[in-house]
C-alpha cells in the first residue's frame, strides 16, 4: 500500500492525469475569454481535448534532415516529464506539497527551465529554417525573462525565511497583510512567465506570420500533441508556482476546500494571463530583451529590495 | 486649342527638344497628350520629362498592330498623361531599358519581354515575370496570332475531365 | 555570423496571395530581399480581348475581390470616354459613393490586417466586426457584400431610395465613432507605437524613384492622390482633405489610412445629402468606334490605371489593367533590407497587397479516382440540391 500512493500522487492527483485534464481545461478558459475579450464566440469546453485526441490519431512524420531522430522522438515527452516533476515540490491541495524540502523553490525553477530548452533543442534537430531561428529566439527570449522571474520569486521567500515553498505559503496564509506588499513583484512574475508560456505578447519564437511554426514547425501528430500538452500542463504549474509563493497557496485550506481554493486561484491567474494577451501587440526580440532587462528586472530588484526592508523591520 | 494650354505646351516642349525623334503629336482632350517617339531616343525623352516634373511613369501597355510590336508608356506627373508610343518591327524587336530612369519599371519591362517577346535592351536577366517558369518559350501570349485553343490543345496535362 | 535564406511565400501564414520574398538573414536582421511574383497570373489581358464589352465588366470585376468597384468604374470610364457618352449626375455620383463606401472597407480590412501581422488579434478582431456596417451597407444598396456589380455601361444598375440612405446614413455614424476610437488606440497604445514606428522606411526620394502610390506614397510625404489631381466622377464638386504623413515608416501608412476614413465618411455624407435627381443610366451602342484611351483612378491601395482600346467592334481590342500592388511592391525590397525579421509580414502588409480568386472550383472524388472540375452550371445544381435536402427549394426562383 505504502507504494501505491506517491505512485496515485505522480500519475493520478495532482499528477499527470489531473495536470492532463486541468492544461487542456485551463487551454480551454483561456480561449474563451481571448475570444470574448475580442467580441468572439470561442471554442465549446471539448475542443482542447478534441484537438489532443485528433493529433494522437494523426501521423507522426520526421524530417529526413533532423540532426537527432531520437532527440527529436523523445524531447516532447522530456518536456511533458519535468513540468510534472516540477509539480511534486508545489502545494496543490493542502498547506504542505506531496514532498516538500528545503529548497524546492530554486529546483521547481530549474525543472520550469528544462522545457524551454526541450524546445529550442526540437527547433536546432529539425533543421529546417523556420525552427531555426524560433530555437534561437527561444534561447535568447530565456535570458530576457528568467532573471526577472528569478528575482521576483525571490522576494517572497527571503521575507518568508525559507526556500520551501510549502514554507512560504504557510508564512503568507498566516500573515494575510503581507500579501498586498507582493504586488510589484507578482506583477513581474506574471509578464515573465507570460514570456515563458510564450504567449502573446511574447510568443516570439512561434509567431506565425514570420517564421510559421517557429521551433514546432517540423512537429506533427502525437509529438506535436505532446508538445502542445506539455506548454498546456507548464500554464498550471507555472500559475500553480505563482499561487504558492505570492499568494499563500491554499490559505491554510485543505482537502476539497483547498482544490477548490487551488482551483479558483490557478483561473484567476490565467484570466490574468488571458488579459495581458488580448491586449497588446506581439514585439519584437530585441525590444522584448530591452523590456525585460530596463524594466522587469528593476522592478523584481526594487521587491526584493523592499522584502529585505520589510524583514529587517520586523526584526 | 488654346483651352489646352499646358498641354500644347508639353506637346510644343517635346517637339522642341526632340525634333525627329517626337512626331504625331496629339492633345486628345484636357490631360491626355499622346505622340510617338523613336525607341532608339526614349530613356532620353524620359529622362528630360522627368527632370521637368513628369516623375511617375504610371505604366507600360505593349501591343501588337501586326506588323510592329511596341509599347505605351504612360508618364505622368499625376494631373497629365503623356503617353508614348514606341514602335519596334515585328522581325526584330528590341526597345532600349528605361531602368536607368526609373528603376520601379522592372516589372513592366520584364512583362513586355513576357507576354510580347520584345526584347529589352539592358534588362538583367532574372525569374520570369509574370508567366510560370514552365511556360514554354519562344510562345508570347499577348500576339495576335496567339490563340488560347492553340495553347490549350497543345498542353496535354491542362485537360481535365468535366463532369 | 552565417547567413539564413528564409523563404517567404508563396504560401505562408503572412500572406494572402501567392507571391514569394526570399530573405537573407543575418540573425535577426535582413541583408537582403529579393521579391518574386507571378504565381496567380490569370491572363485577364488576353480575355478581355475575346469578350464584349459589357461581358469584360464582370471579369474586370474579379480582377481584385477588394477593389472590385476600383477596377470596372476605371475600365467603364474608358469604355464611356470611346463611346462619347454623357453619364447622368445621378450615377456618377452613386459610383462615387460605392467608390468611398470600398474605401471604407478596405482600409478598415487594413487595419485588422495590420493588427494580425502585429500579433495583435484584439485589433483584427475589432475592426473585421465593425467593418461588417459597412459590408451591410454595401449589401443593401447593390445586393452583394463584395462583388457589388453596381456599374453598367452607361451608368449604376440600382437607384438609391430615402431609406435606403437613412440607413447607410445611421451606419456610418457608428463607424465614424469607432474609427476615432481606433485612431487613439494606434497613436497611443505602446505596443503598436513600438511596432510600427521606424519600420519599413521609405523616403520621400525612394518613394517616386520606384513609383509608389496611394496611401503608401503619401505617408512619405508624396502629395499624390488621383481623386484631387485629377477630379473623376464628381470629386472634384466634394469637400475633402488630401491626407500625408511626413514620418515614412509603417506608422505613417496606418495614420494616413485611419484619417482617409475620417475623409471618407465626410464624403459620404456628403454625397448622400446632395444626390443629383435624375435618370441612373444611359444606352450605350455594342459597337464602339475606333480609339483609345487611358484613365487613372484612385483605388484604396492607391492609383490604378487602365489603357483600354476600341476597333470598331463589339469587344476591345487591347485592354491593360496595373493594380496599384504592382506599383508599390518595388517599394517593399527597399523597406526591408536592413530590418527585423519580424517586421517583414507588417512591412509587406502596410502597402496592403491585392488578393485575387479564382472562378471555379477542382473537388477530388475518391471514389472515381480522379479530379472533377465542376462548371458554374454544377455548381449550381450542386447547391440547389443540397438546400432541398434541407427543406428549402432554390430551384423555383
Amino acid at each position: 500500500m505504502d507504494s501505491i500512493i506517491p505512485l496515485a500522487y505522480i500519475l493520478i492527483f495532482p499528477g499527470f492525469l489531473f495536470l492532463a485534464v486541468y492544461g487542456l481545461y485551463l487551454q480551454w478558459v483561456d480561449r474563451k475569454l481571448c475570444a470574448v475579450m475580442q467580441n468572439r464566440m470561442g471554442p465549446p469546453w471539448v475542443q482542447p481535448y478534441a484537438d489532443f485526441i485528433k493529433l494522437l490519431a494523426k501521423e507522426v512524420i520526421v524530417p529526413d534532415a533532423s540532426t537527432n531522430k531520437t532527440m527529436f522522438r523523445v524531447l516532447p515527452f522530456f518536456a511533458m516529464a519535468a513540468v510534472i516533476t516540477a509539480l511534486v515540490s508545489i502545494p496543490v491541495w493542502g498547506p504542505a506539497a506531496m514532498y516538500s524540502f528545503q529548497g524546492d523553490l530554486v529546483v521547481a525553477i530549474y525543472l520550469l527551465t528544462i522545457p524551454t530548452v526541450t524546445f529550442f533543442l526540437a527547433g536546432w534537430s529539425s533543421a529546417s529554417p523556420y525552427s531555426t531561428v524560433g530555437s534561437m529566439r527561444v534561447l535568447t527570449q530565456l535570458f530576457a525573462y528568467e532573471v526577472p522571474l528569478m528575482l521576483a520569486l525571490i522576494g517572497p521567500a527571503i521575507l518568508a525565511g525559507s526556500w520551501n515553498m510549502s514554507e512560504i505559503s504557510a508564512f503568507f496564509s498566516a500573515n494575510p497583510r503581507f500579501i498586498p506588499a507582493q504586488l510589484l513583484g507578482f506583477l513581474a512574475a506574471l509578464i515573465a512567465l507570460q514570456g515563458k508560456l510564450e504567449r502573446m505578447p511574447f510568443d516570439i519564437p512561434h509567431a506565425k506570420n514570420e517564421i510559421v511554426g517557429g521551433q514546432f514547425t517540423e512537429y506533427s501528430g502525437r509529438l506535436y500533441g505532446f508538445f502542445l500538452l506539455a506548454v498546456d500542463m507548464e500554464l498550471v504549474v507555472g500559475a500553480a508556482l505563482v499561487n504558492a509563493v505570492f499568494l499563500g497557496g491554499t490559505l491554510g485550506l485543505s482537502g476539497w476546500a483547498g482544490t477548490g481554493m487551488f482551483l479558483a486561484k490557478t483561473l484567476f491567474i490565467t484570466f490574468l494571463l488571458a488579459l495581458l494577451k488580448v491586449l497588446m501587440a506581439r514585439i519584437r526580440i530585441e525590444q522584448m530583451v530591452n523590456f525585460c532587462w530596463k524594466y522587469l528586472a528593476p522592478v523584481a530588484m526594487a521587491q526584493v529590495a523592499f522584502d529585505i526592508f520589510l524583514k529587517y523591520k520586523l526584526g | 486649342m488654346s483651352e489646352f494650354q499646358t498641354e500644347e505646351k508639353v506637346k510644343a516642349g517635346l517637339e522642341a527638344k526632340f525634333p525627329g525623334a517626337v512626331t504625331n503629336a496629339l492633345v486628345q482632350r484636357k490631360n491626355r497628350v499622346w505622340l510617338d517617339a523613336a525607341a532608339e531616343k526614349l530613356p532620353e525623352i524620359l529622362a528630360w520629362m522627368k527632370a521637368g516634373g513628369f516623375n511617375h511613369l504610371a505604366t507600360v501597355t505593349g501591343f501588337d498592330e501586326g506588323e510592329n510590336l511596341g509599347a505605351y508608356y504612360h508618364m505622368t506627373d499625376t494631373k497629365m498623361i503623356v503617353t508614348l508610343k514606341v514602335k519596334t518591327p515585328r522581325a526584330n524587336p528590341v526597345i532600349p531599358s528605361v531602368l536607368a530612369v526609373f528603376p520601379g519599371a522592372v516589372s513592366y519591362e520584364k512583362e513586355l519581354e513576357d507576354m510580347l517577346g520584345i526584347k529589352i535592351q539592358g534588362l538583367p536577366a532574372g525569374r520570369r515575370y509574370p508567366l510560370a517558369e514552365d511556360f514554354p518559350v519562344g510562345q508570347y501570349p499577348l500576339r495576335k496570332d496567339w490563340k488560347t485553343e492553340d495553347y490549350l490543345a497543345q498542353q496535354a496535362s491542362l485537360k481535365t475531365e468535366s463532369k | 555570423m552565417s547567413k539564413i535564406t528564409i523563404p517567404l511565400g508563396p504560401q505562408h501564414p503572412a500572406l494572402k496571395e501567392p507571391e514569394n520574398f526570399m530573405l537573407v538573414l543575418e540573425g535577426e536582421q535582413i541583408s537582403g530581399a529579393t521579391v518574386n511574383l507571378g504565381y496567380n497570373h490569370r491572363g485577364m489581358e488576353k480575355a478581355a480581348e475575346s469578350r464584349t464589352y459589357i461581358q469584360n465588366l464582370y471579369l474586370i470585376e474579379r480582377v481584385c475581390g477588394i477593389c472590385s468597384h476600383s477596377h470596372t468604374t476605371t475600365y467603364i470610364t474608358n469604355v464611356e470616354e470611346l463611346a462619347k457618352a454623357e453619364v447622368p449626375q445621378r450615377a456618377l455620383a452613386i459610383r462615387t459613393l460605392f467608390a468611398e463606401l470600398e474605401r471604407v472597407h478596405s482600409h478598415l480590412l487594413w487595419l485588422g490586417v495590420a493588427g494580425y501581422e502585429m500579433g495583435f488579434e484584439t485589433l483584427f478582431m475589432y475592426t473585421w466586426r465593425d467593418r461588417e456596417q459597412v459590408l451591410d451597407c454595401l449589401e443593401m444598396l447593390s445586393g452583394n457584400r463584395v462583388h457589388y456589380s453596381i456599374n453598367t455601361l452607361g451608368g449604376v444598375r440600382r437607384d438609391i431610395t430615402a431609406e435606403l440612405k437613412a440607413e447607410v446614413l445611421k451606419r456610418i455614424k457608428f463607424l465614424e465613432e469607432r474609427t476615432q476610437y481606433y485612431i487613439k488606440l494606434a497613436t497611443q497604445e505602446p505596443t503598436v507605437l513600438a511596432r510600427t514606428s521606424n519600420v519599413g522606411k521609405l523616403p520621400y526620394d525612394v518613394a517616386i524613384e520606384r513609383g509608389a502610390v496611394g496611401p503608401t506614397a503619401r505617408a512619405s510625404g508624396v502629395a499624390r492622390d488621383v481623386r484631387k489631381d485629377e477630379p473623376y466622377l464628381i470629386y472634384g464638386q466634394l469637400d475633402f482633405k488630401l491626407i500625408t504623413h511626413d514620418t515614412n515608416d509603417v506608422f505613417g501608412r496606418l495614420v494616413v489610412r485611419a484619417l482617409e476614413l475620417v475623409e471618407s465618411y465626410k464624403m459620404i455624407n456628403q454625397i448622400l445629402n446632395h444626390l443629383p435627381e435624375g435618370p441612373i443610366a444611359i444606352k450605350i451602342p455594342m459597337k464602339i468606334a475606333a480609339g483609345e484611351a487611358v484613365n487613372h483612378y484612385e483605388a484604396p491601395r492607391g492609383e490604378d490605371i487602365h489603357y483600354l482600346k476600341s476597333n470598331n467592334t463589339d469587344k476591345p481590342e487591347r485592354l491593360k489593367v496595373r493594380a496599384p500592388t504592382l506599383a508599390n511592391l518595388q517599394s517593399v525590397a527597399y523597406m526591408m533590407e536592413g530590418g527585423w525579421l519580424a517586421d517583414v509580414p507588417l512591412v509587406i502588409a502596410a502597402i496592403d497587397p491585392c488578393m485575387s480568386c479564382t472562378d471555379r472550383a477542382a473537388v477530388w472524388n475518391p471514389k472515381k479516382g480522379k479530379t472533377e472540375v465542376y462548371s458554374w452550371e454544377d455548381m449550381r445544381k450542386l447547391g440547389i440540391e443540397h438546400y432541398k435536402r434541407r427543406g428549402v427549394d432554390f430551384g423555383r426562383l
